[in-house]
C-alpha cells in the first residue's frame, strides 16, 4: 500500500484529511523546512509543495509572491529535492506531492521520475498539464510508483471525467472555483453536488481545493469529500512574517473536519 | 531535419500540434472552452457567409487590400535586389494586428461572448482589439505590464478612448509575458462569458491556428500582387518575429513554394552572445510556456528568463509553435537583428522612403539591409511592413538622446 493509500485508509475511522499547500523555499530553505515540520506537528496529513515559476499562470497574488520570494532566494529544483528528503528522513509517514508548472518538471528530462522517488515524493500535480497532454507523463512516472493527481474542474464534463477516471491514481483535486487560487467560494451547493457526482464514478478519494480559508469552509466542504486543500491563507501567515500563527491555524483546521 | 516534400503540409494535426509543438498545455479549467472554440472554429472556417463577413471588415473597416510597394530609392541606395514593402502600416490602427481582431471578435459574437480581454505588449493589438470591440459594442479589458504602460503610453490613451479598460501587470517582468499570464487568470475566472483574443500566433490549441488563419490574408494578397508586380512569386520573403503572427501571415501561404525562401527575425537585443535579447529561435530551449511548447528563454531549472528588445512587441520569451516547427523542418530561416541594426534601419527607410517603420519591422529592415547589397538586381525581396512607428516616438528620441 502507498502512503497515500494508507492516509486515506483512515476513512474507515471517518477521519477526513487535511491536505496543506507551502512554496519551496518561500521565505527561504530553512524556514520552508521548519514550516513543513511544524504542518505536520499540526496535524497536516499531505503535504503538497509548491514548486516555485517564473510564471505561475493559476495562482492569485498571494501564492505568485511566494513564488517571487522563493525564486529571489534562488532555489533550484535540486535544493526542493533535497528539502523533500530532509522531511522523508524525520517522518516516513506523511505524503509529499509536489504541485507545479510542467515546464519545471520538464528541466529534469527523463531522469524526474528516478530522482522524485529517490527522496520519497509520493505524487506530483501539474496545473498546466490537463488530462489530453499527459499520457507520456503518467506512464513515467508509473513506472516509479509516482501518482499523478489528476485536477478536476467546475467545467470538466461528464464524458471527459470519465476518460480522465481511467488513468487516475493516488486522489482526485476538486478544484472548488473558477478562477485562480485564494479566490472568493461562492457556490457551496454546486460544489458539493460535483463532488458526489465524481465520487459516484470512482473510488479514488476526491478533496476539495481552493478557496478554502477558514474553519468552517474547511468543515462544510469537508462533510461530503474525504478531505480540503489549504494554501493561500498559510501563505498570507508567511507573508506577514506571522509563521509561528501557523501551527494553531492548521490546529483549527484539523479540528474542524474531524 | 531538412524537410523533403511540403505538399501534405497541413498543421496542426488533430491533437494542435506542429510536429512536436502546440498542443494544450492549460489549466482543467480552460479546457472546455478551448474545445468550443476549436468547434466553433472549425465550423465559422467552412462556413461562406462568416468568411464574406470577415472579408468585408477587412475590406471596408481595415482598408484592404494592403499595397505592395516599390521600394526605388533604398533599392537603388544598397544597390542589389529589389526591395518590396507590403504595406501593413496602411491598415485601419496602424499594424497587422487589426487581421486577427476583426475576426476573433466576430468568433466571440458567434459563441455569443460579451466581453473580451487580450494582451499586450507595443499595445498595437491592445489598440486593435479595444477598437474592434468599440465596433461591436462588446467589454474590453487589456492587459499591459508595467514597463510597457510607461514604453507605449500613446497607445495606452488610444485604447482608453476607445472605451477598453487598461489593466497594470506588475508581476514578473512587467512585460508581455506576464500581461499574458494576468489575462490568462481573468479568462479562467469569466470563461463563461469572456473571450480571449490572443494577439499572436502563441498559446494554446487552437489559437496559434486561428491567429494564422486571420493574418495569412497577407501573403494571399502578395501571391497575386507579386504575380502582377514582378510576374513571380518574390525570391525573398522576410518578416520580423516575436510571437510570429505578422511572419506567419505573410510565410503561410508561400509553405509549399519552395523556391521562395522565407526568413524570421528576431529582436537580437544587445546582440544574442550578450544573453540579452528575446531570439528564442537562435538561443532558446524547448519547453512548455502560455499554454504551447515551443522553443523559450529559459534557465536549467526551466524559469523563464527575462528579455530584452528596444521593441516592446517583440520582447516575448516564446514564440508560435508553428514556427518552431518551421525552424526545425529548415523551411524558414531565422535570423537576429540588434537594436541598434533596426533603430538604424528605422531612420534609414524612414528618410530614403518616406515611410516611418515601427521598430518591431526594423528588424526585419536591418536583415534586408545586410543582404540586399549582396543579391543580383534580379532578385526580389519583399518585407513584411508590420507596422507603422508612430507608437515609438518616444522610444526613438529616447535612444537619440533628445526628449519630447
Amino acid at each position: 500500500m502507498t502512503r497515500l493509500e494508507k492516509v486515506f485508509n483512515q476513512k474507515e475511522t471517518k477521519n477526513k484529511v487535511l491536505v496543506t499547500y507551502t512554496v519551496a523555499g518561500d521565505p527561504n530553505l530553512g524556514s520552508s523546512k521548519k514550516i513543513l515540520n511544524d504542518l505536520i506537528a499540526s496535524g497536516a496529513d499531505i503535504l503538497e509543495i509548491g514548486v516555485p515559476f517564473s510564471d505561475p499562470m493559476s495562482e492569485g497574488p498571494v501564492i505568485q509572491k511566494a513564488h517571487e520570494r522563493a525564486l529571489k532566494k534562488n532555489i533550484q529544483f535540486k535544493d526542493i529535492l533535497n528539502l523533500c528528503k530532509q522531511i522523508r528522513i524525520k517522518n516516513k509517514n506523511v505524503p509529499i506531492v509536489l504541485m507545479g508548472y510542467m515546464n519545471s518538471f520538464l528541466s529534469l528530462k527523463n531522469k524526474l521520475a528516478k530522482e522524485l522517488n529517490q527522496v520519497g515524493v509520493d505524487g506530483v500535480i501539474v496545473v498546466d498539464l490537463p488530462y489530453d497532454e499527459s499520457k507520456s507523463f503518467f506512464n513515467n512516472l508509473k513506472k516509479e510508483n509516482i501518482d499523478l493527481i489528476r485536477l478536476i474542474s467546475p467545467t470538466t464534463d461528464y464524458k471527459r471525467l470519465k476518460r480522465m477516471l481511467a488513468s487516475s491514481s493516488g486522489y482526485l483535486y476538486y478544484v472548488s472555483l473558477k478562477g485562480i487560487t485564494g479566490a472568493e467560494l461562492k457556490n457551496f451547493n454546486e460544489v458539493k453536488n460535483k463532488v458526489k457526482k465524481i465520487k459516484s464514478l470512482t473510488n479514488l478519494p476526491v478533496v476539495v481545493g481552493f478557496g478554502i480559508k477558514d474553519a468552517p469552509t474547511a468543515k462544510k466542504m469537508s462533510s461530503f469529500s474525504d478531505g480540503i486543500v489549504v494554501g493561500t491563507k498559510i501563505i498570507d501567515f508567511i507573508e506577514k512574517k506571522s509563521i509561528p500563527k501557523i501551527s494553531n491555524f492548521t490546529k483549527s483546521l484539523k479540528k474542524a473536519i474531524n | 531535419m531538412k524537410y523533403k516534400n511540403l505538399n501534405n503540409y497541413a498543421f496542426p494535426d488533430k491533437e494542435g500540434r506542429f510536429g512536436e509543438f502546440g498542443g494544450k498545455y492549460v489549466s482543467e479549467t480552460l479546457i472546455t472552452a478551448l474545445e468550443e472554440l476549436e468547434k466553433v472554429y472549425a465550423k465559422v472556417k467552412k462556413d461562406k457567409s462568416f468568411q464574406e463577413e470577415v472579408i468585408k471588415d477587412l475590406n471596408d473597416f481595415v482598408g484592404r487590400p494592403s499595397p505592395l510597394y516599390f521600394a526605388e530609392r533604398w533599392t537603388k541606395k544598397l544597390g542589389g535586389a529589389k526591395i518590396y514593402l507590403k504595406r501593413e502600416d496602411l491598415n485601419h490602427t496602424g499594424a497587422h494586428k487589426i487581421n486577427n481582431t476583426v475576426g476573433q471578435v466576430l468568433l466571440a459574437k458567434k459563441m455569443g461572448k460579451k466581453r473580451v480581454i487580450a494582451e499586450t505588449g507595443a499595445g498595437q493589438h491592445g489598440v486593435a482589439t479595444a477598437t474592434v470591440a468599440a465596433r461591436h459594442g462588446l467589454e474590453c479589458i487589456i492587459f499591459m505590464g508595467e514597463e510597457d504602460i510607461e514604453r507605449q503610453a500613446l497607445n495606452v490613451y488610444r485604447m482608453k478612448l476607445l472605451g477598453a479598460e487598461v489593466c497594470s501587470v506588475d508581476s514578473g517582468t512587467k512585460t508581455l509575458k506576464d500581461a499574458m499570464n494576468e489575462a490568462m487568470r481573468d479568462w479562467v475566472t469569466n470563461v463563461e462569458d469572456t473571450h480571449y483574443i490572443i494577439g499572436s500566433v502563441a498559446g494554446p490549441h487552437p489559437y496559434p491556428e486561428i491567429v494564422r488563419d486571420f493574418n495569412s490574408i497577407v501573403g494571399k494578397e502578395l501571391k497575386i500582387q507579386s504575380k502582377k508586380e514582378f510576374g513571380k512569386y518574390p525570391d525573398i520573403i522576410v518578416a520580423c518575429v516575436g510571437g510570429g503572427s505578422n511572419a506567419m501571415g505573410i510565410f503561410h501561404p508561400f509553405i509549399k513554394e519552395t523556391k521562395t525562401k522565407l526568413v524570421g527575425v528576431e529582436a537580437g537585443g544587445s546582440g544574442v552572445k550578450s544573453g540579452k535579447h528575446a531570439a528564442p529561435l537562435s538561443d532558446g530551449k524547448v519547453g512548455v510556456l502560455h499554454g504551447m511548447k515551443t522553443y523559450l528563454m529559459q534557465d536549467k531549472n526551466g524559469q523563464i528568463l527575462s528579455t530584452h528588445s528596444v521593441s516592446a512587441g517583440l520582447d516575448y520569451p516564446g514564440v508560435g509553435p508553428e514556427h518552431a516547427y518551421l525552424r526545425d523542418i529548415g523551411r524558414v530561416e531565422y535570423q537576429s537583428a540588434t537594436d541598434q541594426q533596426a533603430l538604424k534601419s528605422f531612420h534609414d527607410l524612414t528618410k530614403t522612403e518616406g515611410i516611418m517603420p515601427a521598430l518591431e519591422t526594423s528588424h526585419a529592415l536591418a536583415y534586408v539591409n545586410k543582404i540586399a547589397p549582396k543579391l543580383s538586381k534580379s532578385k526580389t525581396i519583399v518585407i513584411n511592413l508590420s507596422g507603422r512607428g508612430d507608437k515609438d516616438m518616444f522610444t526613438v528620441a529616447k535612444e537619440d538622446g533628445m526628449t519630447l
